[in-house]
């Protein structure tokens, strides 16, 4: 503790000099309170995006309205519907869209207002993965690993649950399971990469060529190193991508699995998630950021996210205090120290 | 600056708002002798001035090519202090990454001059492979790489404004008490302690034990870093 507060003193800028860095409660980031903060600065990314010009326009609208194909009319209809509302109403309703993402992002970062912000940011998820992402097309068997399924905004939500601040802590062997428990942290991430594994042997990922359109369309308006990047994977892919989705389905099937083996397995399965979340998020386009018209950076970078709080811990850290932010990990000593 | 003129608008009115409480800062500090950050409020009022300047074209008052020079003196100078923080050499600022903050806004402030001016040059040419060549040079991916670390710093200054005690305490703190060297010097509280007594700095700070005037409101300059980093990733992000 009091390493913490010599740690916090000295990193406190000018306000050190003049004795203005005082609360008693406030303590350096856990681990946990990390990953929160990345999820807040994702949120951040999200909100100015959506700020774009391109969002205020009726392409907007057009492209959540898109998402309604496929789909059942009781999930489709509804789509249409807000499409419709929004069309009337760009300006205005991207408008609050956007900062209500930004509140969530200052939310969440902003320790007072971090259960708020957390528990508006499911809410919020949840309404977007209906009305702006059509269910990500699981429901219209659309989705594919690498166009954003499950949808990315349902991870939002996902990691909004996994590093929730509860009021008493779980002993977990990773971070993700302190607020729900090991079993059903570990169930969610079965869910989620077993979903992924299953999607990318759906006839929209694995028929020939599907996936290497997929990618190669990713490339139009990005630059020209991203472009580059795309266009070579979506040619190899429109000549391999049936098999290539089979590999992909394996990898992803050893990623979900991975979770309930011994800790070295278990490791290996977190880096090899992350590397898949970096391949998903290339032959993404990087979410379409670079090009204009991103509302989001999709679902790589959370599902990276995601891996990291399933990072298991050494076995002496296991045991929990029942004090949120106290427990002893090894990665929680400072945030700048790690 | 593509967006919509009204929100143009809010973003410049949220940094001239900032950049006025930060010349008011400098006032109030200088006259009133309070302790304050003077090199960040200064080039908070810089910033603010240039952004307004940017986002709005007929707020602009200075002459082209002119912030492009203060922001890279800004960049410099910042760095020049990041530099001796890392060699061991303690400034009046603190911390490293305190610094650091600033030499990322100065250079994502020099970044969206010189790409404007470039993509201003090849529009001038008229041709469309001038406007591809703008395209180019402007370097989207760096406009992104500096609104992610850019959007960290808004989070890790918006994480420790908790930390931050407010002006009343700091007001009731600074009354004229005698104050015990070394005293409280373990748990949360002892930061104040630590840091607070027996450093005498260049931002009007006294030596221990002696009565001091109140710094100026530490968590209102914390809120001013954090609004002018979400509205410079937003311009990042508009020039993408």
């Amino acid at each position: 503790m009091a390493s913490q507060a010599a740690d916090a003193g000295a990193r406190a800028g000018w306000l050190r000099g003049i004795g203005a860095v005082h609360e008693e409660s406030w303590t350096a980031p856990d681990a946990r309170r990390r990953l929160q903060l990345v999820l807040a600065g994702i949120w951040l990314l999200d909100a100015v995006l959506q700020f774009q010009a391109f969002m205020f326009s009726k392409g907007f609208s057009q492209m959540l309205g898109a998402t309604a194909a496929g789909n059942p009319a009781v999930i489709a209809d509804p789509i249409n519907w807000s499409a419709k509302i929004i069309a009337g109403h760009g300006t205005a309703t991207n408008a609050v869209f956007a900062f209500i993402q930004l509140a969530i992002g200052l939310g969440i970062a902003w320790r007072p207002t971090l259960k708020l912000a957390l528990g508006a940011s499911i809410v919020w998820a949840l309404g977007v993965w209906w009305f702006g992402e059509g269910l990500g097309g699981v429901l219209s068997g659309a989705g594919g690993p690498v166009n954003g399924a499950p949808g990315a905004v349902i991870i939002y939500a996902l990691l909004a649950v996994l590093l929730w601040p509860g009021s008493r802590d779980r002993a977990a062997p990773f971070v993700a399971g302190r607020f729900t428990g090991a079993n059903v942290a570990r169930s969610l991430w079965l869910v989620l990469w077993g979903s992924l594994a299953y999607m990318a042997l759906l006839p929209a990922t694995r028929a020939p060529k599907a996936l290497g359109g997929m990618v190669s369309a990713m490339a139009s308006g990005q630059p020209g190193w991203l472009s580059g990047v795309d266009n070579h994977l979506g040619a190899f892919l429109t000549g391999h991508g049936p098999a290539v989705a089979v590999i992909l389905a394996i990898v992803l099937a050893l990623v979900a699995v991975s979770v309930y083996l011994p800790r070295p397995f278990a490791r290996a399965g977190v880096v090899l998630a992350i590397v898949t979340a970096a391949f998903i998020w290339l032959a993404e386009g990087l979410g379409g950021m670079l090009t204009g018209g991103g509302t989001d950076p999709n679902s790589g970078p959370l599902l990276a996210l995601v891996a990291v709080a399933f990072w298991p811990l050494a076995s002496a850290v296991l045991s929990a205090t029942g004090q949120p932010g106290q427990i002893a990990t090894t990665q929680s000593q400072s945030p700048e120290g790690a | 600056m593509a967006g919509p003129s009204w929100l143009a608008w809010v973003f410049a009115s949220v940094v001239i708002v900032v950049a006025g409480y930060c010349l008011t800062r400098l006032v109030a500090s200088w006259r009133r002798h309070r302790p304050s950050d003077h090199r960040v409020d200064a080039i908070h009022v810089l910033m603010g001035v240039a952004m307004a300047g940017m986002l709005v074209p007929r707020l602009r008052v200075f002459w082209t090519g002119g912030w492009e020079v203060v922001f890279a003196a800004g960049a410099a100078w910042f760095g020049w202090l990041a530099i001796r923080e890392f060699r061991g050499r303690p400034t009046a600022g603190g911390r490293p990454g305190h610094h650091l903050q600033h030499v990322l806004a100065c250079g994502a402030m020099l970044y969206m001059f010189l790409a404007a001016a470039t993509v201003a040059k090849a529009a001038a040419g008229g041709s469309a492979m001038s406007g591809m060549a703008a395209g180019a040079a402007h370097f989207r991916t760096l406009a992104l790489v500096l609104a992610f670390a850019l959007f960290g710093y808004v989070v890790w200054t918006a994480d420790r404004l908790s930390s931050l005690a407010p002006v009343a305490a700091l007001a009731a703190r600074s009354a004229p008490v005698p104050v015990l060297a070394g005293a409280g010097t373990a748990g949360g509280a002892s930061i104040v302690a630590a840091g607070g007594e027996g450093t005498p700095g260049d931002d009007g700070q006294a030596p221990a034990g002696q009565s001091r005037q109140a710094p100026l409101s530490p968590r209102l300059a914390a809120c001013c870093e954090i609004a002018m980093g979400v509205t410079m990733g937003y311009m990042l992000i508009l020039m993408l």
